[in-house]
């Protein structure tokens, strides 16, 4: 899926997409626009220390949703006690309604390896991972590209830039289930096993790939860093939300005019996304703010901010970058269910709470919109999703529950006309019972 | 070396090396002195932890149990079951304590409502997908949890004596139980699903007549457990009715020296002077069962009375380590009526114990009977009474009869020409001038609301009272426990409230050390079954107790080792064939009404293996070993719906808990010679897919599939055969559940046919145990087989046709080995072989030595 890339509201600043070459013409043109531009500096002027120093000071966080400070990780990595590391860029979307990160590596490849060759210079790795999802056809064949690119002109390799530095970076086409965007899943599935969590801690930085110590980045997160050494952490600072500076690249789909991709600084409220998206085609109803597992949020809580803190407080988590705008055709239990099942089929199976649980969540829906409730169901949906949020292994469990947690908070009346009065205000779940007729 | 010299120099007297000392310097130094060790807090205690060890092991060191479905101990912490999170202060997500390692000053609670409320979640959503069940409704319905698909597949194969062996290892009377239970399990019967319950009891009965026609040719009867040694520990045992008699036969089996007293001039107390002779015979029954106690050298002291010949300071003075008193009940309570002292009103068990001695009543012949109460006594005096030649015999009972105790034999009386009245109630007793009695009035009954036994109180109607006339009235509304004997030389003995011995209902202690009370003087009159269940349960506390064990350790492993309710009952039988149940016939009402000949006519060995045969061996053979029942015992998501009885719910709805929904239904696989897969019963726990990687190597089973349907088995599900499996039986060891199991099979030995190997050695690199080795020349090691070879595992339910083979086997080697003039112990085969299966039973094809084809023999 290729998604069109939107300008964005005025004055919004450009980090990710803030190179405009043609990515199928090879290195020199990328190197022109200022590829690489930054590892040379990295090697051969600032040290692995002074990297740190900079990405500390631009106070980047991880943009795959955990939103943890990346210099912190690299920091914590260096200090292993170990002989061999390991850096992993997270390329694998694994949300199928999102296109954002596919459309950085398709966009800007070169970007998304000098940032993981600065991560792993950085934290003393020499191989590195860029693990992307095999469909991401363009993607993929842009970054092979890319990187056979690099190697041949010297900037990666046996000898980078002759510095003496070893960089050996693999890419891996991995193809399973959502779960599988999960940090740990990835390192699993890199090793060739089946794409299983496991417990953290440890930590994939203290115990990751092959059991040794391995910074685990998003795509983006890396594709950050470049800019960061060539413009300076105080410039990155001065963008986007204080407390987690930068951009981030937000895929708005659904009830929209202009679907697409956007950079968006972060902290920017959800009204201003769906309005330089081109607004909601109909009555804004909800948008879904994460991906599958991500919450809904009302048309009145839109002045939220799009930022990890904010989001997580309305109920929602920036998850996959995609903002889903729903408008008044939809029906928000069914949406909801929908969602749970897709959580529920692509759970891996490891842990009780989500293998059983989010099937029992799945079909607390159905029954929902089937018209055939149980007056215990309402509690029963809370405690399950309570209990499977605190007992799950993974992020796919713990967030498992947020479509129809988050609906039952901001759209309690539509959930309460399915239970209590069988009938679906959107005209969407079909079997219901008409009240006081048959269907 | 200059390090020591400092040492030894600073030491101000220097110690000449021990022996002991040498040995310490030469060694490496001992990874668990050198680990670093700090304190953690858990659940207010402060523990020991090593560095590097998980919360887990911490808390395991320490004696403080976190529960764990998927912790395989030789590997690290997996994580998926979710069991073992803890609350550790300062974080909000509960990590799990597997794979969660220690740090100094961790606080960590294990059992806070949060954590065990997961706990109790996780089990639930398992037990929701669980399409399986624990023990049969039937063996956990019988008061004293008889093995019944135990013995009933031994009855199906035409082995009685295995079957009587097993029924015994629970109550020592399958013939007399055969005939007077009123059979509880039979209501409980997964079988009444498909058709109708199985007869369970009449089979059991058959059984234990088929071991009784073999005492009478002199072979004793099978006794359950090997009998312990002499511990030489004396053990009393009053009173040798069916409580006393089974604490005295259990005991006897435990090796103590075992004394029974009874006061009557026969043994076996109501069974003997309280149940007729036309349900019971005495001498062709109850003797022949009793013979059992005698073979087992219990010695039985008759006409002894306690209080009357002998008291209990007596008993301990001459030296019996442990008394148990199981005197029964024997006091008819009185009606409370005005009237009743009036002539011709009879205490039911005295009528009885005058008609089991063979006598008749005196003058009883001709007269019009009333009998009042709705239990087997009442039944009891009833039905003798028309054997007596009663003109007109009439059973009042105040309640329905749904609700009667005895409700499964009133058709028979009815049948038998008594009257029945129900919801009726005395009110006084009618006589004439003399004080006799020329009839009974009654007031009828309302149904009200149910009382505490969960059944329907009956309340008086005014004015709706109505008098039968008759000349006698029989009294059988149950009955307590003579206690005079209390008063003298049984200080510390006492009576509860409502007039019972009072003893615990666990430990069976009563106030006075040594002193025990069991049976129907505890519990008051109850059934048989119920008594003999309170006598065996008494038996291994007073074996625990002599042994030297503490009375409160023994209530945790009393309480545990009792089955608990019934867990799960998912699957539907819609595939069975329907086959209807056997029923015992009996003789028509006129012709056994003339006599007190047992009436009804017993199975032929056809029926009863017929009728044994239906048993859906609805049972799972992990019972014991599984952990996911222990801890759903615990974390109280059993499923308590067969308890709710009488108040109108439904026995037999299917069991639910909250979440249940979709579940899977997997085919068992049993494929494999020494490994058995029940899918079904997987939990998913990953543990066998780790042991067989990690530890074996051999990694036949993974996690397959997504979602709901993640199921850990063999790639595309294939049979473990076209794996690399080893047969280690690792995998077998690890589950926590009987998802997988060692395969039961009956063969101890193998035997290897020389002239059919092919030197492949695969034998040899498989067998766990090295019980095979390569030869010089590549060949099976003699001395390896030549006698005793495989210990197999545990017998239990088992395949049938890998079963028919192996005994067949079995046989051929036992048949060569004495051709060849080796000494053999018969006893250690296992005669599992039915019938009318001599040599050409299943699809085999035998030679005319019986032979199989495919297990010829070494010459």
């Amino acid at each position: 899926m290729s998604a069109r890339i939107l300008p964005g509201a005025k004055g919004w600043p450009r980090v990710l997409l803030s190179r405009t070459y043609d990515p199928d013409a090879g290195l020199a043109a990328a190197e022109r626009a200022g590829a690489w531009s930054a590892w040379r500096t990295a090697t051969t002027d600032l040290g692995p220390e002074t990297l740190i120093r900079l990405v500390r000071d631009a106070g980047l966080r991880g943009r795959g949703g955990g939103g943890y400070p990346t210099a912190d990780k690299w920091r914590i990595c260096r200090a292993q006690p170990s002989a061999t590391r390991y850096v992993v860029a997270n390329g694998y979307e694994a949300d199928p309604g999102s296109a954002t990160d596919r459309t950085l590596m398709e966009t800007d490849p070169h970007a998304v390896l000098e940032g993981v060759a600065l991560a792993a210079f950085a934290v003393g790795a020499t191989r590195a991972f860029v693990a992307v999802r095999a469909d991401a056809t363009v993607a993929v064949r842009r970054l092979a590209a890319a990187l056979r690119e690099a190697d041949e002109a010297g900037l990666i390799g046996q000898d980078a830039l002759g510095t003496g530095i070893e960089l050996h970076i693999e890419l891996r086409e991995l193809q399973g289930a959502f779960v599988v965007g999960e940090e740990t899943v990835l390192l699993r599935a890199i090793e060739g096993k089946r794409a299983m969590p496991d417990q953290r801690p440890p930590y994939p930085v203290v115990k990751g790939l092959w059991d040794e110590p391995t910074v685990v980045n998003n795509v983006a997160t890396l594709a950050s860093v470049p800019w960061i050494v060539t413009n300076g952490p105080t410039a990155f600072r001065k963008l986007g939300a204080a407390d987690e500076p930068g951009t981030a690249l937000v895929h708005v789909t659904g009830a929209v005019k202009r679907p697409g991709i956007m950079e968006v600084p972060t902290g920017t409220s959800l009204k201003a996304i769906v309005k330089a998206a081109g607004g909601a085609t109909g009555t804004l109803k909800a948008v879904l703010v994460g991906g599958p597992s991500g919450g809904f949020l009302p048309a009145d809580a839109l002045h939220t901010a799009y930022g990890r803190m904010a989001l997580h407080e309305a109920g929602a988590i920036v998850g996959s970058g995609s903002v889903l705008v729903v408008d008044g055709s939809a029906c928000i239990v069914e949406l909801a269910t929908l969602l749970e099942r897709f959580m529920s089929d692509e759970s891996c199976g490891k842990c009780i709470p989500c293998r059983i649980g989010t099937r029992r969540l799945v079909e607390l829906g159905e029954r929902f919109t089937g018209g055939r409730p149980r007056p215990t169901d309402v509690q029963l949906l809370s405690d399950l999703s309570a209990d499977i949020r605190d007992g799950s292994l993974c992020g796919h469990g713990i967030t498992a529950p947020n479509p129809l947690t988050s609906g039952m908070r901001y759209f309690a009346a539509e959930f309460e006309q399915h239970i209590t009065r069988s009938t679906c205000p959107a005209g969407v779940c079909a079997p219901l019972r008409v009240a006081g007729g048959v269907a | 070396m200059a390090e020591l010299t400092i040492q030894t120099d600073a030491a101000s007297a220097p110690l000449a090396p021990s022996t002991a000392d040498r040995l310490l310097d030469v060694q490496a130094p001992q990874r668990p002195l050198t680990t670093p060790t700090f304190t953690i807090e858990v659940d207010g205690r402060q523990v020991t932890g090593h560095e590097g060890q998980t919360i887990l092991e911490v808390c395991r060191d320490n004696g403080i149990e976190i529960p764990t479905l998927c912790y395989e101990p030789k590997l690290p912490g997996f994580g998926a079951c979710r069991m073992c999170v803890v609350e550790v202060d300062g974080e909000v997500q509960p990590p799990i304590s597997c794979s969660r390692t220690c740090e100094p000053e961790m606080v960590v609670r294990t059992q806070t409502p949060r954590i065990r409320q997961i706990r109790k979640t996780n089990l639930e959503l398992i037990f929701s997908d669980h399409n399986a069940y624990c023990l049969p409704p039937c063996q956990n319905k019988c008061p004293s949890h008889i093995d019944i698909p135990g013995f009933l597949k031994a009855n199906a194969e035409g082995d009685f004596r295995e079957s009587t062996r097993i029924f015994k290892r629970t109550i020592p009377f399958p013939s007399v139980l055969g005939r007077v239970c009123p059979a509880p399990c039979e209501e409980h019967c997964r079988r009444d699903e498909v058709d109708e319950a199985i007869a369970i009891r009449d089979t059991h009965r058959y059984a234990g007549d088929q071991v009784i026609k073999d005492q009478a040719r002199g072979t004793k009867a099978p006794v359950p457990f090997e009998v312990q040694a002499p511990s030489g520990k004396r053990a009393a045992v009053i009173g040798s009715g069916p409580a006393g008699a089974a604490a005295a036969y259990y005991l006897a089996i435990a090796g103590h020296d075992v004394t029974i007293y009874e006061r009557d001039p026969a043994p076996g107390g109501m069974l003997r002077y309280g149940i007729p002779q036309y349900r019971l015979p005495k001498d062709e029954v109850l003797a022949p069962e009793y013979e059992g106690l005698t073979d087992l050298g219990v010695k039985m002291v008759c006409d002894a009375e306690l209080g009357r010949d002998f008291t209990i300071d007596d008993l301990q003075n001459q030296g019996f380590d442990a008394v148990t008193v199981a005197i029964g009940c024997y006091d008819t309570n009185a009606l409370g009526i005005p009237g009743e002292d009036a002539e011709g009103v009879i205490d039911g068990l005295e009528y009885l114990r005058i008609a089991t001695l063979g006598l008749p009543y005196p003058g009883h012949a001709g007269t019009s009977v009333v009998v009042i109460g709705g239990g087997f006594t009442s039944m009891d005096c009833t039905r003798t009474s028309i054997r007596q030649g009663a003109r007109a015999v009439t059973l009042v009972y105040r309640r329905d009869m749904k609700d009667m105790p005895a409700a499964n034999e009133v058709h028979e009386a009815i049948e038998e020409g008594a009257r029945a009245i129900f919801q009726a109630a005395p009110t006084r007793v009618v006589t004439d001038k003399q004080n006799r009695v020329t009839g009974v009035e009654f007031q009828r009954m309302r149904m009200g609301a149910p009382d505490a036994s969960g059944r329907r109180r009956p309340e008086p109607q005014p004015g709706t009272e109505f008098v039968i006339e008759c000349d006698r009235v029989l009294l059988a509304i149950g009955q307590g426990p003579e206690l005079g004997w209390l008063s003298r030389g049984a200080a510390g003995v006492t009576a509860t409230k409502n007039q019972r011995l009072a003893a615990d209902s666990v430990t069976f202690a009563t106030g006075r050390p040594g002193v025990f009370g069991s049976g129907d003087a505890r519990v008051g009159s109850a059934t048989v079954v119920e008594a003999v269940a309170d006598g065996r349960r008494a038996a291994y506390a007073v074996d625990a107790y002599l042994k030297g064990m503490d009375l409160e350790a023994i209530r945790t492993r009393q309480t545990l080792a009792e089955p608990q309710p019934e867990f799960l009952s998912i699957v539907p039988y819609t595939s069975e064939v329907k086959e209807p149940r056997i029923r015992l016939k009996a003789m028509p009402a006129e012709v056994r009404n003339l006599s007190y000949v047992e009436y009804e006519i017993p199975y032929t060995q056809q029926e009863a293996m017929e009728e044994s045969k239906r048993c859906l061996q609805c049972t799972c053979e992990a019972i014991g070993f599984c952990d996911l029942r222990r801890q759903g015992i615990e974390y109280g998501t059993t499923l308590q719906t067969l308890e709710p009885a009488r108040t109108g719910l439904s026995f037999r709805s299917v069991t639910e808990n909250r979440f249940t929904g979709a579940n899977h239904d997997y085919i068992r696989d049993d494929s494999h010679a020494f490994i058995l897969r029940e899918p079904s019963r997987c939990i998913d726990c990953g543990r066998c897919a780790n042991v067989c990687k990690e530890v074996v190597g051999a990694a036949c089973y993974d996690f397959m599939r997504t979602g709901f349907d993640t199921l850990v088995t063999t790639p595309l599900d294939m049979s473990l055969n076209t794996t690399p499996c080893v047969s280690c039986g690792r995998c077998a060891e690890t589950c926590p559940t009987g998802a997988l199991m060692p395969k039961p099979r009956v063969l101890e030995k193998y035997d290897v046919d020389e002239s059919r190997c092919i030197l492949c050695g695969i034998c040899v690199d498989a067998c766990p145990y090295d019980a095979l080795r390569c030869g010089p020349d590549f060949e099976l090691a003699h001395e390896s087989r030549a006698e005793p070879m495989i210990d197999l595992m545990a017998i239990a339910a088992m395949d049938r046709d890998t079963e028919m083979t192996y005994v067949r086997r079995e046989r051929d080697w036992l048949e060569r080995a004495q051709a060849s003039g080796r000494q053999l112990d018969p006893g250690r085969l296992l005669p599992m072989l039915p019938s009318g299966v001599a040599s050409n039973g299943d699809g085999h094809r035998h030679d005319e030595n019986g032979h199989g084809g495919g297990h010829a023999h070494a010459k």
